[in-house]
Parts: structure tokens; C-alpha cells; sequence
């Protein structure tokens, strides 16, 4: 598990403006934190590709915002996030819950492009979009950075500095949920 | 009413709001309208042209935002309508070109042609100043009341299919504000909005 207050923290010593996102349960926390975080702006969007092109448009206004999703919202955003934020070279901080990534480290799965097919995708004891959130991202050219304790945190810090440096949306992958 | 009887009178009164245009808007936009705060949703992802514009506006909000949306980029995101008026942005004006149809790719018939009404989704979401026009005259008279106010507002437009083609960018485009690169283009709205509000 890793404290939501950390995480918030660091959001506001970078001085984030706006948070974007669907919840889930992972996030709850950091959420119910963000909630009554004054600084920052939190505006839940109706699906996630909506999210990377808010913020696109946030960024061009001047503002600094990040994305909060499940790993399932980031597929289904692919195109969004391809067409604004990295199109645009916005660098975007993109916190995604990994949902399943228990049941697959359990396995000691740590899945490439050339591992997942449909024989894995389809096992039972597996979530397939833990399988091919790591592998998705590199197809993209995303790069990200992974969260599982509190003492991953300086990582988050790590993902705006990548941000920043390369012109682009860096993910950040919690792998855990969040608590308060 | 043609695309260009929609433009030519918003162009006219262009001020110095965020204009957002997307797909059979692009070209014809840039024919009446050549400023810093112009936009073209190209080359980028279909149907993001309100959300960015939505953006935009949360971040300025002393800066009226238009959006010059299709109805095909329309139906691909409709939860855009309630993400608007939940975001509480009042500086947000969103355009409908409504011609039933993907124009850009051959005038295929959009889903629910000659049925969708926009106007009514967009109530449902909750906008309070929604507008339909399938006439220019009383399109161009309401236009001065339709920019001015508190947002967000739904203007929905029945326009004839035209012929426009596939969009791209490059140095040969004739639009201005397609030869950049989207990311170049994004920079430099970006910078035109910091120097306007003052921002380094």
C-alpha cells in the first residue's frame, strides 16, 4: 500500500494545478484526499481519453495537470493519448492504477510484447490488462515509472523531471492501492 | 445555411476568444480568420476537439473559448456535453456543425442522420444556453448575444454537406495554422496566451 498523503504531497511541491480521471478503487484514497486538497482542481471526466485532452488543453492555458486512471481507462485511451498529449509533447504526469498486478507478480509475470498472446490473456487466474499495461506502454513510447510503497515515492518526482525533459506524458504505475 | 454562413459573421466578430476548430471546420475557418489564439484540432485525435477547447477554457477563464466542433467528432464524445457543465467553465462556447454526415471522408451518413438533435442532448447534460439554427439570418442576428455572457453555451448548426477533403499539416498547406507541426501549433498557443495574460 502506499499513503495518499505522500502522494499529494509531492503533487503540490510540483505544483500541480488540476487532477483528471475516472476512479476505481485503488485511488479511492488518493481521491477522497484530493477532494479537499484547496490547491488543486479535481474534475472527474466521463471516460479517459477525455482526461489527455483536457489536460492537453490545460497545459496550452498554463497550467500544470496530471491524469489519475485505472489501467483499464489507459487502454481505452490509446488514440487520445496518442492524437493530444503526445502529439502536442505536453509533459504530462499520468498516474495509472494497475489493476490485477497482484495476481501477476504472484505469478513473478513481468510480461513483454513477445510473451502476451491470446493463451495468456485468456487465463482464468490472470487479469489480462495487468499482462498488457507494461507492454502497451512501450509499444506507445511512454515511458513510466512504478509506485508500490511509500519508499517509491521519490520515483514520482522522477516522472515530472522525464516529463519535463523529454517533451512528453510519462506514466507512473501504482501498484497498489492507496490509503489514508 | 452553408459552413461559410456559420463562419463568415463569427469571424467577423473574432475578438480575441480561443478559437478551436476541428475537421470540416478547419480550412474554411482559416479562409476568414488568421490570429494568434486559432487553433486546428488536426492531425491530432478525432472527436478531442471540445475536451482540448474545454481545457483551455478551465485554464483561462477570463478568455472566451469557442469550439468549432462536427457532428461525427460530436457523437465520438458525448460525455464531453456533462464533463462541460460539471467542469462549472462559463467562458465556454460550443459550436455543432450539424451536415449528417463524415465529410471528410466521403460524406458517409453520420449515425441517427436527420434524427440526432444536439440541441436536446445538449440540454439533457445541462447546459442552460442552448441555440438552434437552421437559418443565417437569425443565426447572424443571435450572434452577438451567443458570445457574450455567462457559459457555457450549445449552439447547434444545420449546415449542407460540403466537399472538404482529408486533413493534414505541412509547409504547403494554405491554412497558416496548418503548417506547423500540432505540437509546434500547441506551443504557440500556449506562448500567445502566456504573453496575453501576462504569463513568461
Amino acid at each position: 500500500m502506499i499513503h495518499a498523503r505522500l502522494i499529494v504531497d509531492e503533487l503540490r511541491r510540483q505544483r500541480v494545478t488540476d487532477v483528471l480521471g475516472v476512479p476505481d478503487n485503488a485511488s479511492k484514497a488518493l481521491l477522497d484526499l484530493l477532494a479537499t486538497e484547496p490547491a488543486i482542481r479535481l474534475l472527474t471526466v466521463t471516460r479517459e481519453g477525455e482526461a489527455f485532452a483536457i489536460a492537453s488543453g490545460l497545459w496550452v492555458g498554463g497550467r500544470t495537470p496530471v491524469v489519475l486512471i485505472q489501467n483499464t481507462g489507459l487502454l481505452e485511451a490509446g488514440d487520445a493519448l496518442r492524437g493530444t498529449a503526445m502529439r502536442m509533447r505536453v509533459p504530462l504526469v499520468c498516474l495509472v492504477t494497475v489493476r490485477g498486478h497482484a495476481r501477476m507478480a504472484a505469478r513473478g509475470l513481468r510480461p513483454s510484447a513477445e510473451s502476451v498472446n491470446a493463451e495468456l490473456l485468456s487465463q482464468p487466474d490472470l487479469d489480462s490488462v495487468a499482462v498488457l499495461t507494461e507492454p502497451t506502454l512501450r509499444a506507445w513510447g511512454v515511458p513510466w515509472e512504478v509506485l508500490s510503497t511509500d519508499a517509491d515515492l521519490p520515483r514520482l518526482a522522477a516522472a515530472f523531471r522525464r516529463g519535463q525533459e523529454g517533451e512528453q506524458p510519462v506514466a507512473v504505475l501504482i501498484t497498489t492501492d492507496t490509503v489514508a | 445555411m452553408t459552413r461559410e454562413d456559420v463562419l463568415r459573421p463569427l469571424a467577423a466578430r473574432r475578438g480575441q476568444p480561443v478559437v478551436v476548430t476541428t475537421m470540416g471546420a478547419v480550412r474554411p475557418w482559416a479562409r476568414f480568420s488568421d490570429h494568434p489564439l486559432d487553433f486546428a484540432s488536426a492531425d491530432s485525435a478525432m472527436g478531442h476537439a471540445a475536451d482540448f477547447a474545454l481545457g483551455v477554457a478551465l485554464a483561462q477563464p477570463q478568455r472566451k473559448v469557442v469550439c468549432l466542433n462536427g457532428d461525427g467528432s460530436m457523437l465520438m464524445s458525448l460525455g464531453t456535453l456533462v464533463t462541460i457543465v460539471a467542469s462549472g467553465a462559463t467562458n465556454f462556447v460550443l459550436f455543432v456543425l450539424q451536415n449528417d454526415t463524415y465529410e471528410l471522408t466521403g460524406n458517409q451518413a453520420i449515425p441517427g442522420a436527420g434524427r440526432v438533435d444536439f440541441a436536446a442532448m445538449a440540454r439533457a447534460a445541462g447546459f442552460s444556453r442552448v441555440h438552434a439554427f437552421a437559418d443565417a439570418t437569425a443565426y447572424e442576428t443571435a450572434l452577438p448575444s451567443i458570445l457574450e455572457g455567462v457559459g457555457p453555451v450549445c449552439v447547434t448548426l444545420r449546415v449542407e454537406p460540403g466537399a472538404e477533403g482529408p486533413l493534414g499539416r505541412g509547409p504547403r498547406e494554405a491554412a497558416a495554422y496548418l503548417r506547423p507541426s500540432l505540437a509546434e501549433s500547441a506551443r504557440l498557443l500556449r506562448r500567445a496566451l502566456a504573453t496575453r495574460s501576462g504569463r513568461t
